[in-house]
C-alpha cells in the first residue's frame, strides 16, 4: 500500500510501467497508423513521382496523445487506486467489537459495508483479525470472542453475523476480553449501535486498555428507536414511541397492520425537540382495532419498533344469556339491546348459562330474569372467582323474585317515578363518580329513568355503587369476587323503566365493564407456551428456531433473550405476544469515552475503489482510438457518422410533449378506466392499485377488455376519452380551477360518468365533498335503492360495498333523458379502491372489514356493475320490468 | 453459349421494353445542337441539287439539265450533292479505370464516353449516317433501330481492357472514347494498326475532375483498377505540380500521336456539360 493524500495504491509497483511511457511515446509516433486507401485510374501517372516532403510519417499528435492517456489508464487501472483508504493498522491484528443487538439492526446494510471495508484492508495488509459480536449468539451460548483469524476467513464468519432480536449484553463482552490472546499494538474498532447500557462504559475502557480504540456509531438520526405496545385497556391503541436522541424535532410514522400484513391504520407522531417519548393515538373502528396484530415504526425494521398484540388487545367475546324467554317483540326485550350496544366491539354469543359457559368469555349479560337456577347460579359464581364479569339488567320479574346473585341486597318490589299515583318525576342521572370504571363519561342531559330496583342499604353500599340518580340511589352497583365482579344495573335497557338502552351511555358503559374483564387471554398462562412465530432481528415473524425456549407456566413477565426471543408464543387455543420493547428500561445514546477516536458510520466517505472506473475510462477510450483508426483509413467516416447518430438517438431524451401526445392516444386505442391524481401519493397508488384489480376482475369476467387505468390531472389531461373516472375525495385538494370546472362539468355533461368516493365510510361529513364539487354541475342526488339499474346491470346485488360497508351511495335523482337516464355521478364513501386494490402477484391490499373476502367480492361485483353502468349506460333498466315480462310471456 | 445468349437477350429485352435511358438522355443532348452542319458540301451522287456546271465533253447526256440550257446558249450539267453515305464506327472504352468517379455526384467516365457515343449517333444517323460498334463488330447500319440496338450494346458492355483489333473498310471513321492512360507506346501501337487502312480516326480522352487536378491530401495509398499494384505516398499535395505536368505530357504524346496518323484529339472533363464537345465533335465528322 502505497499512498499520495486520499489516494493509495494497492499495487504500487504497477506504477513503474509509467517509466516506459516516453517510448511508448516515440513508438506510436513513428509507427503511424494506416494510410487512407484511394483507387485511382491515373496511377501510372504517379509512379515514380517523388514527394518534395521528405519528412517520415508521423502519428497526429491528438492519436498519439489518446493512445498513451490510454497507457496511462491501463497502468493506473492494474495499480488498483483507492481513494479514501483508511491506513491499516501498525502491523497488529484488528480486533473488531461488533454492537450486534436488536438496535443495530437498523442500517444494517451500512454497519455490514463498513465491517466488510475493515476487513477489506486488513486482508490486504495481511492482518489478522478478532471478531467479537456482543450480542448473545442464538444458539444459546456465552458471548465470546472469535479465535485469531486470517482477514479473509473473518471475512466469512463477519458475513454470518446478524443482528439479533434482543440486546448486547457487554457485560458479557467485556468478561470475554480477558480470555483474549496477548495482542501486540492493536487496532481496536467498535463498531457501536449508538445506545448506552451501564456495561457499556466499562466495556470501552477495557478496549482502551488493549490500545487504541476507534468508535462507529450511527449519527443521532439514525439511532434506532422503540415502539412501546399500548395499554391493552384503552379505548385507542396507543402505542408509544421512544427514543435515545432528543435533540430535535422528528416525525414517526406508526403503522397497524393486521396478520396478512396488511395495512389498517397509519399515523404520523411529531416529536418535538426535547422530547423523548410520546404517545401516538390510533383511532380505529372497533372492527379494525380487533384485527390489529402488528404495530411498527416504518422505516426502523428492528424487533424494538416492533410491537405485537396478542388476545388482550382483542375482541372479547360476550355471552348474553338467552333461555328463550324473551319477549316476542324485539324491541321490548333487554337483549336486543344489549346486542346491539355490544356488537361493534365483541363477538356475541347467546345461549343458556351452562351452554355459554363451555367456551371462554369475558363478560356475560344476564337480562331482567328473577330466581335464577341455583345450577346457573353456581356456575356463574364460580366463573366470577376465575375473573369472569357478569352485568345483570334488572326490571319487573327481578324486583319480583330476587335471588342472591347480586352485588347488593335489594329491597322487594320496585320503585317507580312519575307514574299515576307518584308526585315525582322520571328521574336524571347525576354525573358519574370517579371512583368507578365510568369515569370520566358524560350523561346525556335527556336521560330519564323511571323506575329501578332499589337496594339495601348497607355500610359499604357507597363503595359499591359505581353510579346513581339525581337523587342518590345506586343505579349500577358492583361487587368485587374473587378475581371477576358482578355488575346489576337497576333499570332495564328496554324503555319500560328507562330509556337507558336508547342512549348513548349505554354502550359506553358495556364497554367500560367490557375493558374491565381479562379477555380470554389472561396474559399469565397456566400451562406452559411452546414458541409459535419469532421476530427475526430485523422485526419480521420466522418460525421458531436456535434454543427458543417455551414460556413456563404463570411467568408474570418473560426477558427477551437467546432462550425467550419477541414474538408469539402459545398454540391455537391462545397466543401471547412477548415485545421487546417492555424488557428495554432506558434508551440513551452512547457517550463515547475520553481518547476514543469517534465517527460516524455514514460520515466518513467510505473507501472508493477506484479501479473500475478506470477500467471503463480505458475501455472507452480504446473505443475511441479504434473509430480514430477507421477515421483516418477513411473507411468509415459515413458509417461513424450513423453510429453517432444512433447513439445520440439512444441517449436522446424523448420530448415531453410527444409523451402526452402519446398518453392521449394510449388512452383512445383502448378503453381504460381512470383516476384522478390528488396529490397525495398513496391514495394515488391506492386508485391506480384499486383500478389495476378492478380492471383485471372485468376482464375476467365479462367481455370488456379495459387497459392499464391512468392516473389523470383534472386541469390539464384530457377527460373525454375516459368511460369512468375515479375520483377519491380527501378534503385536501381544495376547490377546483375554473377551466378545471368547466372541463368536469363538460365531462360529465356528455355522457362521462365519475365515481367519487370518500372513503370514510359517511362519516367525515358532506364539507369535503361540498368544497370539492363546489361549482359542478351536480344533479339532485337519491339513494340508491334496490330498483336502480347500478345494482342490476350485471350482477344483482343489495347493497354497494367496498372495503367499508354500510354508507349510502347517491347517483342522479330521476334521470336525464338526454344522457339515456344514466346518472353521471355516484357518490359514496365505502372506499372502493382500497377494496379493489391489488398488489402485483394479484393480492389484495387491504383488509375488507367487516365482511372479509366475502365482501371484497361484493365490492368487485359492484365495480363490475359500475363498469358495465358506465359502457352499456341504463341497457339493463329492462331487466326491472323482467319478472313482468316473464308474466306476460307465460299467458 | 445458347444459354448465354439468352440472358443477353432477356436482359435486351429488359432495356429495350421502354427507351434506353441512355438513349433518352443522348437524343437530348442531340437535340440542342442546331441542325444544319451536316452535308457532305461536295458534288458527288446524291438527290439534292448541288449546283449547274458548264457541259464537258464525257458528260452524259442525260445529265444535261435542259431547262437550264435553254435559257441560254452553253449546256449545262445539273450536279446533285454528294449525299454517300459515311460509316462511323464507335468505340467506348469499358476497362474498368473507365467505370471510376472521384465524386458521387459525378457521372462515371463510361457512362458519359457512352452518353456522347449515343448522341454522338443520334446525330449522325439524322444526317443519314451509318453508325457501328467498333467491339461488338456491329456493322454499322442507318436508322433508329440501329442506334437502339447500339444503346443496347452500350449499356451491356463488359469490361475488355483492349482496343479490338479489326479491319475496318477504307475512308470509315472512328471515334474513340477513352481516358487513354495506358502508357503511350501501346497506344501508338494500336491506333496505328487501326489507322493502317486508311481510317479517319478521332480520339476524345475522357478524365474524371480528380485525375485532372488530383485534389487529395496527406498521406495515401494508391490503388490502380487494372493491376497496376499500390502506391504509397506520404504526402499527395506535394505531388499536384509534378502530376500536372505528368498529365500535360501525357496528353502532348497523345496528340502527337495522333496528329502523325492525321487524327483529331480532344479531351473533356465528366464534369463539364457533354453539349459543347458533342458540337465539336460532330462538326470535326461532318467536316471530315
Amino acid at each position: 500500500m502505497w499512498s499520495l493524500g486520499s489516494l493509495s495504491f494497492a499495487a504500487p509497483w504497477a506504477l513503474i510501467a509509467v517509466a516506459l511511457l516516453p517510448m511508448l511515446w516515440w513508438l506510436l509516433r513513428v509507427v503511424p497508423p494506416a494510410p487512407r486507401r484511394q483507387t485511382f485510374p491515373a496511377i501510372r501517372l504517379l509512379f515514380g513521382l517523388q514527394t518534395a516532403q521528405r519528412t517520415a510519417a508521423r502519428t497526429p499528435l491528438w492519436l498519439v496523445v489518446l493512445r498513451l492517456l490510454l497507457a496511462i489508464l491501463v497502468i493506473g487501472a492494474v495499480a488498483h487506486p483507492l481513494l479514501d483508504a483508511v491506513p491499516s493498522g501498525a502491523g497488529g491484528p484488528l480486533l473488531l467489537v461488533i454492537d450486534d443487538g436488536w438496535a443495530a439492526a437498523k442500517q444494517w446494510p451500512a454497519r455490514r459495508a463498513v465491517l466488510d471495508g475493515l476487513l477489506g484492508r486488513a486482508e490486504r495488509a495481511g492482518q489478522p483479525v478478532i471478531l467479537l459480536p456482543t450480542a448473545p449468539p442464538p444458539d444459546g451460548t456465552a458471548v465470546a470472542a472469535s479465535a485469531l483469524l486470517p482477514a479473509g476467513e473473518a471475512k466469512a464468519v463477519a458475513q454470518a453475523i446478524e443482528p439479533q432480536p434482543w440486546p448486547t449484553d457487554r457485560a458479557a463482552a467485556t468478561r470475554a476480553l480477558d480470555h483474549l490472546p496477548i495482542l501486540a499494538h492493536p487496532q481496536i474498532v467498535w463498531v457501536t449501535d449508538g445506545l448506552d447500557d451501564p456495561p457499556a462504559k466499562s466495556l470501552a475502557s477495557r478496549l482502551q486498555r488493549l490500545g487504541p480504540l476507534s468508535i462507529l456509531r450511527p449519527s443521532a438520526f439514525a439511532t434506532a428507536k422503540l415502539l412501546l405496545p399500548p395499554r391493552a385497556d384503552a379505548a385507542d391503541l396507543t402505542p408509544r414511541v421512544r427514543r435515545a436522541v432528543s435533540g430535535s424535532a422528528e416525525t414517526v410514522a406508526v403503522r397497524a397492520a393486521d396478520a396478512a400484513g396488511r395495512t389498517l391504520a397509519r399515523d404520523v407522531l411529531a416529536m418535538p425537540a426535547g422530547v423523548a417519548e410520546a404517545e401516538l393515538r390510533l383511532p380505529m373502528p372497533a372492527e379494525l382495532r380487533n384485527r390489529v396484530a402488528r404495530l411498527e415504526i416504518e422505516g426502523e425494521g428492528t424487533a424494538g419498533a416492533v410491537a405485537l398484540l396478542d388476545g388482550r388487545w382483542k375482541r372479547r367475546p360476550v355471552g348474553l344469556v338467552d333461555d328463550g324467554g324473551g319477549s316476542a317483540s324485539p324491541l321490548l326485550d333487554d337483549l336486543y339491546y344489549s346486542d346491539r350496544a355490544l356488537a361493534p366491539m365483541a363477538e356475541i354469543r347467546r345461549g343458556r348459562v351452562t351452554d355459554l359457559l363451555q367456551r371462554e368469555l369475558s363478560l356475560i349479560v344476564v337480562p331482567d330474569q328473577g330466581g335464577l337456577p341455583d345450577a346457573d347460579r353456581q356456575a356463574l359464581w364460580s366463573w366470577i372467582d376465575k375473573g369472569g364479569v357478569v352485568v345483570r339488567l334488572a326490571g319487573p320479574k327481578l324486583a319480583h323474585n330476587p335471588d342472591d346473585l347480586l352485588p347488593v341486597r335489594l329491597r322487594g318490589g320496585g320503585r317507580t317515578f312519575g307514574g299515576a299515583m307518584s308526585w315525582t318525576q322520571p328521574m336524571a342521572l347525576a354525573p358519574l363518580p370517579d371512583h368507578g370504571p365510568f369515569a370520566g363519561l358524560a350523561v346525556p342531559p335527556d336521560l330519564r329513568v323511571q323506575a329501578q330496583v332499589l337496594a339495601e342499604p348497607t355500610i359499604d353500599l357507597n363503595d359499591r355503587t359505581w353510579a346513581r340518580l339525581e337523587d342518590g340511589t345506586p343505579l349500577v352497583t358492583a361487587q368485587h369476587h374473587g378475581k371477576g365482579w358482578l355488575v346489576l344495573v337497576h333499570t332495564t335497557a328496554w324503555p319500560g323503566w328507562s330509556n337507558l338502552g336508547l342512549s348513548g351511555l349505554f354502550p359506553e358503559m358495556l364497554h367500560r365493564l367490557l375493558d374491565l374483564s381479562q379477555g380470554i387471554d389472561g396474559g399469565i398462562a397456566d400451562r406452559p407456551l411452546p414458541p409459535a412465530d419469532l421476530l427475526n432481528g430485523l422485526g419480521r415473524l420466522v418460525p421458531p428456531s436456535g434454543v427458543a425456549e417455551a414460556i413456563p407456566a404463570g411467568a408474570q413477565s418473560v426477558t427477551p433473550g437467546p432462550r425467550h426471543p419477541p414474538g408469539y408464543y402459545g398454540d391455537d387455543s391462545g397466543r401471547r405476544a412477548v415485545n421487546l420493547a417492555p424488557a428495554i428500561p432506558t434508551l440513551a445514546p452512547l457517550v463515547p469515552p475520553l481518547g476514543a477516536a469517534e465517527s460516524e458510520l455514514g460520515a466518513r466517505p467510505a473507501e472508493r475503489d477506484l479501479q473500475p472506473p478506470l477500467l471503463a475510462a480505458a475501455l472507452f477510450l480504446l473505443l475511441a482510438d479504434m473509430g480514430a483508426v477507421l477515421l483516418l483509413r477513411g473507411l468509415a467516416a459515413r458509417r461513424a457518422g450513423i453510429a453517432v447518430l444512433t447513439i445520440a438517438a439512444l441517449i436522446g431524451l424523448p420530448a415531453r410533449g410527444q409523451a402526452a401526445d402519446q398518453q392521449v392516444l394510449q388512452a383512445i386505442l383502448q378503453t381504460r378506466l381512470a383516476y384522478v391524481i390528488t396529490g397525495d401519493g398513496q391514495v394515488d397508488e391506492t386508485s391506480r392499485a384499486g383500478l389495476a384489480g378492478l380492471s383485471r376482475v372485468v376482464e375476467r369476467r365479462t367481455t370488456a377488455a379495459l387497459g392499464e387505468p391512468m392516473g389523470v390531472d383534472v386541469e390539464h389531461d384530457p377527460l373525454m376519452v375516459f368511460p369512468l373516472l375515479y375520483w377519491p375525495v380527501t378534503g385536501r385538494q381544495g376547490a377546483l380551477a375554473p377551466e378545471a370546472r368547466a372541463k368536469v362539468n363538460d365531462f360529465m355533461r356528455h355522457g362521462g360518468m365519475i365515481l367519487f368516493d370518500t372513503e370514510d365510510r359517511g362519516e367525515g361529513g358532506p364539507e369535503k365533498l361540498r368544497e370539492l364539487v363546489e361549482g359542478l354541475d351536480i344533479p339532485p342526488l337519491a339513494v340508491v335503492t334496490e330498483d336502480h339499474v347500478l345494482t342490476h346491470s350485471f350482477y344483482l346485488l343489495r347493497d354497494l360495498p367496498g372495503r367499508y360497508e354500510g354508507a349510502p351511495v347517491y347517483v342522479q335523482d330521476g334521470g336525464d333523458p338526454a344522457n339515456d337516464n344514466v346518472s353521471p355521478v355516484v357518490i359514496g364513501g365505502n372506499d372502493w379502491a382500497a377494496a379493489w386494490a391489488v398488489d402485483r402477484r394479484g393480492n389484495p391490499l387491504f383488509a375488507a372489514v367487516p365482511g372479509g373476502e366475502q365482501q371484497r367480492e361484493m365490492a368487485y361485483r359492484f365495480g363490475v356493475n359500475l363498469v358495465m353502468y358506465a359502457l352499456t349506460g341504463s341497457y339493463k333498466a329492462d331487466q326491472v320490468h323482467l319478472p313482468a315480462i316473464l308474466e306476460r310471456l307465460k299467458r | 453459349m445458347a444459354e448465354r445468349g439468352a440472358v443477353l437477350r432477356n436482359q435486351a429485352e429488359a432495356l429495350a421494353a421502354p427507351l434506353p435511358p441512355l438513349l433518352v438522355e443522348a437524343e437530348r443532348v442531340a437535340a440542342t445542337v442546331v441542325q444544319g452542319t451536316h452535308g457532305r458540301r461536295r458534288t458527288g451522287p446524291g438527290e439534292n441539287f448541288w449546283q449547274f456546271r458548264r457541259y464537258q465533253p464525257g458528260d452524259a447526256a442525260t445529265a444535261i439539265d435542259w431547262r437550264q440550257s435553254a435559257k441560254s446558249d452553253p449546256l449545262y450539267v445539273r450536279e446533285t450533292e454528294w449525299a454517300a453515305a459515311q460509316s462511323v464506327w464507335l468505340w467506348v472504352d469499358p476497362s474498368p479505370s473507365m467505370r471510376w468517379r472521384s465524386r458521387s455526384d459525378l457521372p462515371e467516365k463510361y457512362g458519359r464516353g457512352a452518353l456522347l457515343a449515343l448522341a454522338l449517333a443520334t446525330l449522325l444517323t439524322r444526317g443519314g449516317e451509318r453508325v457501328g460498334l467498333l467491339d461488338q463488330a456491329m456493322a454499322p447500319a442507318p436508322g433508329r433501330a440501329a442506334l437502339l440496338r447500339l444503346a443496347l450494346a452500350l449499356e451491356a458492355a463488359k469490361p475488355e481492357a483492349a482496343l479490338p483489333e479489326l479491319g475496318l473498310p477504307r475512308h470509315s471513321h472512328v471515334v474513340l472514347f477513352s481516358d487513354f492512360l495506358s502508357p503511350l507506346e501501346s497506344l501508338d501501337g494500336m491506333l496505328r494498326h487501326l489507322a493502317g487502312g486508311g481510317v479517319h480516326g478521332h480520339l476524345l480522352q475522357l478524365l474524371d475532375p480528380a485525375e485532372e487536378t488530383l485534389p487529395y491530401q496527406g498521406r495515401l495509398r494508391f490503388a490502380g483498377l487494372e493491376g497496376e499494384g499500390e502506391l504509397l505516398v506520404p504526402g499527395v499535395e506535394s505531388l499536384r505540380g509534378a502530376y500536372a505536368e505528368r498529365l500535360a505530357s501525357h496528353r502532348a504524346g497523345l496528340a502527337a500521336i495522333a496528329r502523325a496518323l492525321g487524327w483529331s484529339f480532344a479531351t473533356h472533363r465528366t464534369d463539364a456539360p457533354a453539349r459543347t464537345t458533342l458540337i465539336s465533335l460532330h462538326a470535326l465528322l461532318s467536316g471530315g
